[in-house]
């Protein structure tokens, strides 16, 4: 099983985001997930929330590119998730800087709820830059929006559990890939959302979906700057992934 | 002269056959045309989301997630649908025809036929189960009309555990006897505000005569819930009310098939938005027209903004896209106290913004005048709600445009115990 680490960058700070990540060097996951932060988290709990207020500060796009090519050296996958009110007015520049940083491609949780209208033209533009736009779906999408999206972009699909980060509403996981499964056919599903124990990750894998993402789950480590916490938290993730 | 043929009543089609109730409840979401704008949380510090583990039963709260299109109905639910009077009749209004001098035929689906008079009953009765089971005592809610009180505490009773009802204040004293049914069903009925929560508290100390809302209610409701810790059973606008709703118009649309009518048109009244969605919903695949009707006092439709809002005044719920007048909107004390909320379900408000679904503004003149013309011909006395209802399709039926179509109209609730509209 795959897995994707989500990270609102810089959080805490560009120093300690930096330390962190040294940790996870010798981690073995897949994709390195990368928050843009925004004034207007929406579809984010209160804990990614509160990091998104933090990691404005010191955020800049270069700041963003050395990172990235320090991931990409490790042969990670980057991504960028990114909430589309941060370029509303001009998709091609934000992409443009996105493309420009390194990032592989980016993962929009408000595209098909917020910005509906604007979906396809947004989604050509990421395309336009090189980047691979991942879809976002959560229980509320319609058959027919999956359908669409999966259509007309490539790369592997962001089901989101929950209706937002770090909220653990109970959940029919079997009833929940049927149904994702049966309209994404073979592409590849990674879970995100609310994923914390070993006991729900081995229930999603059993479910049969390709991957987790787990962002949430480190907050309250970098928070007490808990070292030795965030890296079992980590090495915890890669077991049950990546077997023991 | 009269006529001996073997007769059939065309009349009538209220056979009693439990057949007709469906296997699963039917959740639009999947269905629909553009994704549901998720609930948001607007305190940025705190998840309301999260909270919501601890208002609702946790099966409500899955199903208001779920991406399932049918949701299974447990047989002990069947078992209280079939005993609390459902499937509900559908009738044709032959009277009605006749006195509008109609050539197309107008059929209604009597929701006032279930126990407590109303739809209401559909709703409360999965909630109240779901909550026992979990092991919960005892439920709390708000209640305009007072038909979504009546329906919960008989569905708490149903399911063995206690209800306390917090009814708008203008309510509480427009409507004695609606107190008295719902403490005969076994609910504690309370005046709201009250000085039961904090929000009440306030509320009182404001205006010690405040006329209350459905928004203040249901804040009173869900803080009690929360200092109690017992759980909140919901009336309206929730998606899952609406699923649990759709047992309406999934019965209606096999009476017709089984009659071999195909409807032009559904028109239902608005408050919340739960008895018309779970008409019209299961239709949707259809090209049918379909009208929803809210009161002219509480002008969601042509005044209201499509926009995030507030459910309860309070704001402890999430947030909801949904066309709203704003949660701090006092509705003009009206009799039909259920169409008084200030939103509409999300899934509602999307297909009433993007065109799918029409809407018409009734006044409290016309709605009272429709009761009468109902009651004289078809001898149901309409809740007011469902009069708003009525009025439409008296329009639509007087309208040249629309002669020879088939109108298929939900009458929500009944009105005997809303004479007091009449005068004393
Ligand atoms: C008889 C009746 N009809 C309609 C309504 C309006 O609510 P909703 O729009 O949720 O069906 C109410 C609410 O109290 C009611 O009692």
């Amino acid at each position: 099983m795959k897995l994707a680490l989500y990270f609102t960058f810089p959080y805490p700070s560009l120093e300690r985001f930096g330390k962190y990540m040294e940790i996870i060097s010798d981690v073995k996951f897949e994709y390195a997930e990368l928050g843009i932060p925004t004034k207007y988290p929406y579809y984010d709990g209160p804990q990614i929330r509160k990091t998104h207020g933090v990691a404005l500060k010191e955020f800049s796009m270069e700041s963003l590119g050395k990172q990235v090519s320090i991931l990409k050296s490790q042969g990670k996958k980057v991504y960028a998730l990114a909430y589309c009110n941060l370029f509303s007015e001009n998709p091609g520049e934000f992409m443009e800087k996105l493309s420009a940083a390194g990032i592989d491609g980016i993962i929009l949780p408000d595209l098909l709820t917020d910005f509906y209208h604007e979906r396809k033209e947004i989604i050509h533009s990421v395309h336009d830059h090189g980047l691979e736009a991942i879809p976002f779906f959560n229980a509320s999408t319609p058959d027919h929006s999956i359908e669409e999206i999966l259509s007309i972009t490539h790369s592997w699909i962001y089901f989101g559990l929950q209706p937002s980060t770090g909220i653990k509403v109970p959940l029919r996981i079997d009833e929940m890939y049927k149904r994702i499964r049966s309209l994404c056919g073979s592409r590849e599903i990674i879970v995100g959302f609310g994923i914390d124990g070993p006991e729900m990750i081995s229930e999603l894998k059993t479910a049969g979906f390709d991957g987790i993402a787990v962002g949430s789950a480190f907050i309250r480590s970098m928070d007490e700057d808990n070292i030795s916490a965030f890296e079992k938290q980590a090495k915890m993730l890669e077991a049950e992934t990546h077997g023991k | 002269m009269y006529k001996y043929n073997h007769f059939i009543p065309l009349s009538v089609y209220n056979i009693n056959n439990v057949e007709i109730i469906p296997e699963y409840w039917y959740n639009i979401v999947p269905d629909l045309p553009e994704p549901l704008a998720p609930p948001r949380d607007h305190d940025p510090l705190n998840s309301s989301l999260d909270l919501l583990n601890r208002i609702l039963p946790a099966e409500v709260l899955r199903q208001e997630f779920t991406s399932s299109r049918h949701v299974r109905i447990p047989e002990e639910v069947m078992e209280q649908y079939a005993q609390i009077g459902r499937p509900t009749p559908l009738i044709r209004a032959v009277n009605l025809e006749k006195f509008l001098g109609f050539n197309g035929k107008i059929f209604f689906k009597y929701e006032g036929a279930t126990v407590t008079g109303s739809h209401k009953i559909n709703a409360a009765v999965p909630q109240a189960f779901y909550a026992a089971i979990e092991g919960i005592k005892e439920v709390a809610t708000e209640t305009g009309a007072g038909q979504w009180g009546t329906a919960t505490a008989l569905a708490a009773s149903l399911n063995n555990i206690k209800s306390k009802v917090f009814m708008v204040s203008v309510s509480f004293m427009q409507k004695p006897l609606r107190k008295k049914i719902m403490e005969i069903y076994g609910g504690e009925v309370v005046s709201s505000p009250s000085n039961l929560t904090d929000f009440g508290r306030a509320m009182l100390k404001e205006d010690p005569s405040h006329p209350g809302s459905l928004g203040i209610a249901i804040s009173e409701a869900v803080q009690y819930t929360l200092d109690r810790g017992i759980r909140y059973l919901m009336g309206s606008v929730e998606n899952s009310v609406i699923t649990y709703q759709s047992i309406i118009g999934q019965e209606a649309s096999k009476q017709l098939e089984i009659l071999g009518e195909e409807p032009d048109v559904l028109i239902g009244c608005v408050g919340g938005g739960s008895n018309f969605s779970g008409f019209v919903f299961p239709f949707m695949k259809s090209k049918v027209e379909m009208i929803a009707t809210a009161a002219s006092e509480v002008p969601k439709f042509s005044k209201g903004k499509y926009k995030y809002d507030l459910v309860d005044t309070a704001g402890i719920l999430p947030q909801l896209k949904m066309i709203s007048l704003g949660a701090d909107y006092v509705p003009p004390p009206i009799y039909s106290g259920g169409l008084r909320y200030h939103g509409a379900a999300p899934a509602l408000s999307m297909l009433v913004n993007n065109g799918r679904i029409k809407t018409d503004e009734v006044g409290e003149d016309a709605s009272r005048e429709a009761m009468q013309v109902f009651a004289r011909t078809q001898g149901i006395v309409p809740a007011p709600e469902s009069a708003h209802a009525i009025a439409t399709a008296i329009n639509y039926c007087r309208n040249p445009a629309n002669s020879g179509k088939t109108v298929v109209l939900n009458v929500s609730g009944h009105g005997l115990l809303d004479l007091s509209i009449f005068g004393e």
